[in-house]
């Protein structure tokens, strides 16, 4: 179905709303600083769900468009007394703009090779981070001031919480208007076969370059986000483990699924916490058992947590056949003629 | 000077060629980047340290166990994970994500498994295969152990010609990785062959860490290396052997006469760049052939 959201979808967008606005006044301020941190995770992974899980790219740069976000917005907003909501604009334009540049090449190339151009480029970004000093502020990092969107002061983690949240709630929402848009229906054909799609008059290099455009966005908006609860940026934080985590976070979750996505970022994203309540014994072991949890869950789980979760219900007789209408695009879709 | 930075990087182009060959031996057959390479380089440099240091063998007994070693772990690898992601299917195009999460995940067991031993954190160093004064050879220095690495490099690529052209398991790879359903059809033992494929690889990156341990800083992060790799593979096409010998080389010359005319900063990113240009230039690589379609 083209166009409205189903209610399930509806009240998904709603309960992060309130959970953006309630639980500021719940919890102390380190869990709100891990709130933050996951639904930034969120937003990155959302994004690169759109080329890995939606239109099948496996393409790797998104890091990069992270950090043009970031850095974006701080040096417009900080340094230059740009409004925040402007700066994330065109923080996210000058990301669509480097998503568009890298979707042409990037359209050509397939599977591996667009695995490794992509994740080269996404280094060659943050060696111009890391060494470009007058803009970046080159190894040293860069300090920003807590921006400010109409009078509304987001300097602590509480106060940025419900801001964040209302990013991620826009997020979701036009990632499920994506979805049933033509353009998430033409991603998905892509994915399923691109000969098959560009046999059926779909323009494959047109669209690959739009979800490029899309995603990099998407990473941008979330750069944009993580300078509302941050203070400081390093190139560190732009680094390939950086990706890693992103990335496992969609496979683990369950790829081309939002839902599948957000519960990869809670379950990925908690994982440290969990590991570092370890005994002290075990607390060297860390690395190794984040490792092995990765290749474990790979092996045994190769749809993801979501994809178990869905295979279990559909196992499950029913009374009514709604698993039909109740999974989102993950399924095949079936080239509807508008 | 610009000769001495061409010969040292024909040297670390020969230690490159090796690692991108264990990737490319590694992508033909099950068509997954291992990006655990740079580990297995790693795991190997301090199982020879503790092979020679703790246990006492000599050097070629040495050489002889890790790479053994090296071979099992790749193989068991390949057994026990990645079997599982690909179930039965041949051509495993649509696993690609789940299989390149799971040498990730591989990648940071390892560096963990070496973090809890306590020793890594001192400088390590594992004595070369042939030490002793450099050789002069007019005004360029030549060190041993360089020499020693080509050598080396040289007899493996040798060997591993004659063994894909000349022997029946070598033959019964290429077959595997051309067209497996074709090959088991035939009677060949794919799943034993990709198996084989994890261990050769694994065996090549552990000769590579003995090789690149006495020249480069032993710590559990040294499995960078791994980028350089899949740059020299990248240039030679990710699907040609001799592609990645030459890629190796050049990449090792280019990335030293970097470091000689633009600045030592910028060697970091040479391999990256490298990777973009020859991508966007050339999507198959420079010696790569042209992608097949495997299913619509």
């Amino acid at each position: 179905m083209y166009g409205s959201l189903r209610a399930s979808e509806f009240v998904g967008v709603l309960a992060i709303l309130v959970a953006g606005f309630a639980l500021p006044f719940m919890l102390p301020e380190y869990f709100l600083y891990t709130g933050n941190m996951l639904m930034t995770y969120a937003v990155l992974a959302i994004g690169l769900d759109l080329l890995i899980g939606w239109s099948g790219q496996f393409a790797f740069a998104h890091i990069a468009f992270f950090g043009i976000g970031i850095y974006g917005t701080a040096i417009l907003e900080s340094r230059l007394g740009v409004p925040y909501l402007l700066s994330a604009l065109a923080s996210a334009l000058i990301a669509g703009g480097a998503g568009l540049l890298i979707g042409f090449p990037a359209a050509r190339l397939k599977t591996v090779y667009l695995a490794l151009a992509t994740y080269a480029f996404a280094e060659c970004a943050q060696w111009v981070f890391r060494t470009w000093d007058p803009v970046t502020g080159g190894s040293d990092g860069l300090r920003f001031n807590p921006p400010v969107i109409f009078g509304y002061e987001t300097g602590t983690d509480g106060a940025a919480f419900p801001v964040v949240a209302i990013i991620l709630a826009l997020v979701v929402t036009a990632t499920l208007y994506l979805a049933k848009s033509k353009l998430g229906r033409h991603m998905c054909a892509i994915r399923d076969s691109e000969h098959v799609a560009s046999a059926s008059g779909i323009d494959v290099r047109g669209i690959k370059v739009a979800t490029f455009a899309i995603s990099a966005v998407f990473a941008s908006i979330a750069g944009s986000a993580y300078t509302l609860f941050q203070s400081f940026i390093n190139a560190d934080v732009l680094g390939a483990s950086q990706l890693v985590t992103v990335l496992t976070m969609v496979v683990i979750g369950g790829s081309s699924s939002i839902a599948g996505v957000l519960l990869g970022v809670v379950v990925v994203g908690f994982l440290p916490e969990i590991l570092r309540a370890m005994p002290h014994s075990l607390l060297v072991w860390q690395e190794f058992i984040y490792g092995a949890i990765l290749v474990a869950a790979i092996v045994f789980m190769p749809q993801g947590l979501w994809g178990l979760f869905r295979q279990r219900i559909a196992a499950r007789p029913r009374r009514h056949d709604r698993s039909a209408r109740e999974s989102p695009a993950v399924r095949p879709v079936p080239e509807t003629s508008p | 000077m610009i000769l001495q930075a061409t010969l040292s990087g024909i040297v670390m182009g020969c230690v490159y060629a090796l690692i991108a060959l264990s990737l490319v031996i590694i992508y033909k057959s099950t068509d997954v980047v291992n990006f655990a390479a740079g580990e297995f380089v790693m795991i190997a440099g301090y199982l020879g340290l503790l092979l020679l240091d703790h246990f006492g063998l000599n050097y070629p007994l040495m050489v002889v166990l890790t790479v053994t070693l090296m071979f099992a772990f790749g193989a068991l690898f390949e057994r026990t994970a990645l079997n599982k992601i690909v179930g039965f299917k041949y051509a495993a195009e649509a696993a690609l994500v789940p299989m390149v999460v799971a040498t990730i995940g591989l990648s940071f067991m390892l560096k963990g498994a070496v973090r809890v031993i306590p020793s890594t954190e001192e400088v390590l160093r594992l004595p070369p295969l042939f030490s002793g004064p450099p050789v002069f050879f007019a005004n360029i220095v030549l060190q041993r152990q360089d020499i020693g690495i080509v050598i080396v490099a040289v007899l493996v690529m040798i060997a591993l010609t004659l063994g894909f052209n000349f022997t029946a398991i070598g033959k019964a790879l290429r077959a595997t990785s051309q067209n497996p359903r074709a090959a088991a059809l035939i009677g060949i033992p794919v799943k034993r062959m990709r198996m084989m494929a994890w261990g050769l690889a694994s065996g090549l990156a552990g000769i590579s860490g003995i090789l690149l341990s006495p020249k480069l800083l032993m710590t559990p992060d040294m499995g960078n290396v791994v980028m350089l790799g899949i740059a020299a593979s990248i240039v030679g096409g990710f699907t040609s052997l001799v592609g990645c010998v030459i890629g190796g080389i050049v990449l090792g010359v280019v990335q030293n006469l970097i470091g000689i005319f633009v600045s030592p900063q910028a060697i970091a990113v040479t391999p990256f760049f490298i990777i973009m240009l020859v991508l966007v230039m050339r999507p198959n690589g420079l010696f790569g052939e042209a992608m097949r379609l495997k299913k619509v």
